[in-house]
């Protein structure tokens, strides 16, 4: 269904369980990823990336920790996280669905706001239970890992680009120790025309973050040919940045700018960006 | 007009607030218990949440009226400033206030009656005088029209007429101002960069000339208007820029009427900065060369000194000395 998407999705997305996972695959053209013992796995040529963490807070937050950590990158780059998955609602149809605009973990009473971007979707509040919730008390989608998930993905990007998006599979016609559970893969697949723009926008939201923040080349081909302390790394960086917001990446490149040293070679970088910028 | 509207559950029951979330029903509303839950959090982007704003429905507690920094202001009376409002509809890159808040969504302080209280208590103790700035963490007029904060505030200082009041602002939402009785004791001052800034570092801001076309109806109607050369930032053109744009604004407007004229160089504390250019590192403007004095950093200039002076000079043929100053 995501077959026309040539170009890089930096989008994570995370669901407890493997039958979450299976429309999904199919929505997104995934495939199975190995790399991982302890998680199910699964990715596109496009970089985007499904895990599933297993059921609860502990679980999803391990989840999130082990995506995010092999993700880590110098460069600044950011990816968009979501949480799919099924929840419980106490009237609301089964099969609705909503990203979550007020995120409050029961246990500790504490609540989190993703801030809302995108426009066009139903938007509702979460509570996420340790145990599965059958009474539904407020008006909110009832589940076991959107709290912790919100908490965990919001240290490796930033809050915009970190949602939850719930559908419901049971209410109180409907009680939990009802649900046929072989439903939940097209509960999920209702949702494919939805689930795409999702992704697709926020997408193109880390896309663009990381376009801004992109480094010239000549970055990185200078940090893989001398040595940079961290001090010497961040200013370097920060003058590859001025050169490239003032229009004179291609100066970087100038052969008289190839020091072998790197203090030589920031003082160098400095002295002429001043001298330019000034003029 | 806003993504989200977040309301303090302690300010849902004012009638300020009904009147808005009935005015914006279809806007998704948000309970929380206080705003610093929603604005301001770490992990937050005010770059990307300029996308799309929310608006917060807070109540304002602690000290509403704060002493003016030194060097803002006009004249050597005691000066405050007070703060309806956090953030800006505009998106000017210049702007400190990138720095300040990790969050761009727009804070307003419902609690109005509690304001005019720190206010009157002010002025009270300033024998009814002293001068009063709003505007320094928002723009007061633009969102009138959803604040009503001149229908509120403006009868508090007709009460004080010793006492001032400045809006400072870059809208040309005058209506509110236009269709009551002149309060001679407020000033309308509206901030003017050159073209050239303004179409390379003001997004959303009304043009030059729609801005000049309010301060002119507001003169007519005998409201006092002053203007706000802030921030000067000098680009390779030199002068012509700032030439251009004074003939502009007092062929228009009547220089001699003028409540007040001031000046201020690109200025801004360094965590600020620092802040900013993390959000911006592809701007022109923050990766010119800097210089930091005593924690604020400016942009560097052999030339600054000469170039302000010049353009006060410019600026003198068509105000007084008197109704200059140099905002430090």
């Amino acid at each position: 269904m995501i077959k026309s998407v040539k170009h890089s999705m930096p989008v994570n997305i995370v669901v407890a369980n493997g039958l979450e996972a299976k429309a999904l695959v199919k929505m997104l053209e995934l495939e199975r990823n190995h790399a991982s013992a302890e998680f199910v796995e699964y990715s596109n040529p496009s970089k985007l990336r499904l895990l599933v963490s297993g059921i609860g807070k502990e679980a999803v937050a391990a989840a999130v920790t082990y995506l995010g950590e092999q993700q880590v990158s110098d460069d600044g780059e950011i990816r968009a996280w979501l949480n799919i998955g099924i929840a419980g609602h106490r009237d609301a149809p089964l099969g609705s669905a909503w990203l979550g605009n007020k995120i409050t973990d029961q246990s500790s009473g504490a609540s989190a706001y993703p801030p809302q971007l995108i426009e066009g979707f139903e938007v509702g509040s979460v509570v996420t239970v340790d145990e599965p919730e059958n009474s539904y008390p407020l008006d909110s989608a009832y589940e076991m890992e959107a709290s912790a998930f919100y908490a965990e993905a919001t240290k490796y990007s930033t809050a915009e680009l970190v949602q939850i998006f719930k559908v419901i599979s049971d209410n109180l016609e409907n009680p939990i120790s009802g649900i046929d559970i072989r439903s939940v893969p097209s509960l999920i697949a209702a949702q494919a025309p939805q689930l795409l723009i999702l992704i697709e926008r926020m997408s193109a939201i880390a896309q663009q973050h990381n376009s801004n923040q992109r480094l010239p080349s000549y970055f990185s081909e200078v940090c893989s040919e001398i040595h940079l302390t961290v001090n010497q790394k961040l200013q370097f960086r920060r003058l590859c940045q001025r050169y490239k917001a003032s229009g004179l990446e291609e100066e970087l490149g100038r052969a008289d700018l190839k020091a072998s040293d790197a203090r030589a070679l920031i003082q160098q970088l400095a002295e002429r960006i001043d001298r330019i910028s000034e003029a | 007009m806003f993504s989200t509207i977040y309301i303090e559950e302690e300010v849902l029951e004012i009638q300020r607030v009904r009147n808005l979330l009935d005015r914006f029903s279809q806007v998704p509303q948000v309970i929380c218990d206080r705003y610093g839950e929603v604005f301001n959090r770490k992990s937050q982007n005010f770059r990307l949440q300029k996308m799309a704003p929310a608006l917060i429905l807070a109540k304002k507690y602690g000290n509403k009226v704060l002493a003016a920094p030194s060097g803002y202001g006009y004249n050597d009376s005691k000066s405050y400033y007070f703060s309806h409002m956090l953030n800006c509809v505009y998106d000017c890159r210049y702007c400190f206030l990138q720095g300040m808040y990790s969050s761009a969504n727009y804070v307003l302080f419902v609690n109005y009656e509690d304001f005019e209280k720190s206010i009157t208590e002010e002025i009270e103790k300033n024998n009814g005088g002293g001068v009063y700035y709003s505007g320094y963490d928002c723009d007061s007029l633009a969102l009138e029209p959803v604040s009503n904060f001149c229908s509120h505030f403006l009868p508090v200082f007709r009460r004080y007429p010793d006492a001032e009041l400045e809006i400072r602002t870059k809208s040309t939402q005058v209506r509110c101002l236009l269709d009551i009785e002149v309060v001679s004791n407020c000033v309308i001052a509206m901030s003017f960069t050159t073209s050239e800034a303004a179409v390379q570092w003001e997004q959303k801001v009304p043009s030059i000339e729609k801005r000049l076309e309010a301060l002119h109806k507001l003169q007519l109607a005998g409201w006092k208007v002053a203007i706000r050369f802030e921030p000067l930032i000098l680009g390779a053109e030199g002068l012509a820029p700032y030439e251009a744009l004074f003939a502009k604004i007092f062929s228009k407007l009547d220089g001699q009427k003028l409540h007040s004229v001031s000046s201020g160089l690109f200025r801004m504390p360094v965590d600020f900065h620092k802040r900013i250019v993390k959000l911006y590192p592809d701007e022109e403007l923050f990766a010119r060369p800097t210089q930091t004095t005593d924690g604020m950093i400016a942009l560097k200039s052999t030339e600054e000194n000469s170039h302000l002076i010049a353009i006060e000079k410019l600026l003198l043929n068509y105000v007084s000395s008197e109704q200059y100053y140099r905002c430090g």
